[in-house]
């Protein structure tokens, strides 16, 4: 087992400790004093230069680690080949298409996939890639042309830093079928039920694009009242939720006066 | 910066693309609405660039990509197609196309890409 020093949050607070890595399980020294075997981790989640490894069926242990990239890499790699949950070995492309921009060097890698309680992991021997099932926002069971042929893949849609990011899953078609059932049920919920009227579809087209309020009400000659009654829609839906408010203003007797006098030239 | 051609049957796929590249500094110089008008506006603006819708009524996005790559080799074309129809891409890239977005698409990666084809 490899020593390596490491911080973990214990009683609120982030304090010095010493991880033991090994083959089948993880090992935290003083102040926590645990052992933590792979096979019994039900969840992983990535935060910044952080994990949070999640034991027992019903999540009784959580542990926040922090440490450099490397340490946290091989850390997460024999949790996702191990861990308690739905894993396959696949070849998957991610990111494919980020905020609408085709990458043309995008490449299949060949590596495995482990479904976990709150995520989706991708991981190879160069990359480690978390797709967390609350940022998904769409799946399809789809085909795509991969050495001139069309092959089955499960194209997942999901949220990254601030942008859209699609990415790419391929195997045989039956563990396919098993992939995109699972996350279908594990994404259940987040469907749109209702219609949307296509003046409400065009404003989401134009919030996806990064248009703000102004944009918006010029582009589709919408009033400022019009433009809120749709938000309100969305917002209602659960499609969108509130960045900030804008205020409209007008000027007190104060103000205009202090915006005439600043306007006046010297000389009146 | 850029001028720039857009391409595309919708005057909302049009506006939206106009607000984003005009927000990123890039001038409009025109815009069409069909393969054979984008074809005949490329010989006359002689832009930097051009977006090109892929899916439109009379001659296609690219038939007309490959028209215009016919008149001038060096044309710098983005192809621009919706969702589910991404198998055109290695059509596109065959036919000269040097960029590919998805619709629907983020502005800022969108002014990336074309910062990108434009600098190439």
């Amino acid at each position: 087992m490899k020593s390596v020093p490491v911080k973990v949050e214990h009683e609120g607070k982030w304090v010095p400790a010493t991880m033991g890595i090994g083959e089948d399980r993880f090992r935290i020294d003083a102040p926590l004093n645990k052992e933590v075997l792979y096979k019994s981790v039900v969840d992983l989640e990535e935060k910044k230069n952080q994990v949070v490894v999640t034991t027992g069926a019903n999540g009784e242990s959580v542990y926040h680690i922090a440490s450099v990239e490397k340490v946290l890499a091989v850390l997460k790699k024999f949790i996702i080949t191990q861990a308690s949950g739905y894993r396959l070995n696949a070849f998957f492309m991610s990111p494919a298409v980020r905020g609408g921009v085709l990458i043309q060097d995008a490449q299949w890698e060949k590596g495995a996939i482990a479904v976990m309680k709150t995520g989706i992991w991708f991981v190879s021997q160069e990359s480690q890639v978390c797709i967390p099932l609350g940022d998904i926002a769409g799946i399809e069971l789809t085909s795509r042309e991969i050495q001139e042929k069309d092959l089955n893949v499960v194209k997942i849609d999901h949220l990254g830093e601030n942008e859209v990011v699609t990415s790419f899953v391929l195997c045989p078609m039956t563990t396919l079928q098993v992939l995109y059932n699972f996350l279908k049920e594990a994404t259940y919920g987040s469907e749109v039920s209702e219609e949307i009227d296509p003046l409400t579809g065009q404003v989401g087209m134009l919030v996806y694009s990064g248009m703000d309020s102004g944009t918006i009400e010029n582009m589709l000659k919408l009033s400022h009242k019009e433009l809120d009654a749709i938000y309100e829609k969305l917002l209602g839906m659960g499609l969108a939720e509130v960045l900030y408010i804008r205020k409209e203003v007008q000027l007190t007797a104060k103000g205009v006066r202090y915006i005439t006098e600043t306007v006046k030239s010297p000389m009146d | 910066m850029g001028r720039i051609l857009i391409v595309d049957d919708t005057m909302f796929m049009r506006t939206l693309l106009k607000n984003i590249l005009f927000s990123g500094g890039h001038d409009i110089v025109g815009e069409a609405a069909d393969g054979a008008e984008a074809v005949a506006r490329y010989r006359e603006l002689k832009p930097d660039l051009v977006t090109m819708d892929v899916v439109m009524p009379k001659v296609n996005g690219i038939e007309a990509l490959k028209a215009i790559k016919a008149a001038d080799p060096s044309a710098k074309v983005i192809m621009c197609t919706a969702v589910g129809q991404e198998q055109m891409v290695k059509l596109a890239v065959k036919s000269g196309a040097r960029g590919y977005i998805v619709k629907p698409f983020q502005a800022p990666k969108v002014l990336e890409e074309i910062k990108n084809v434009l600098s190439a």
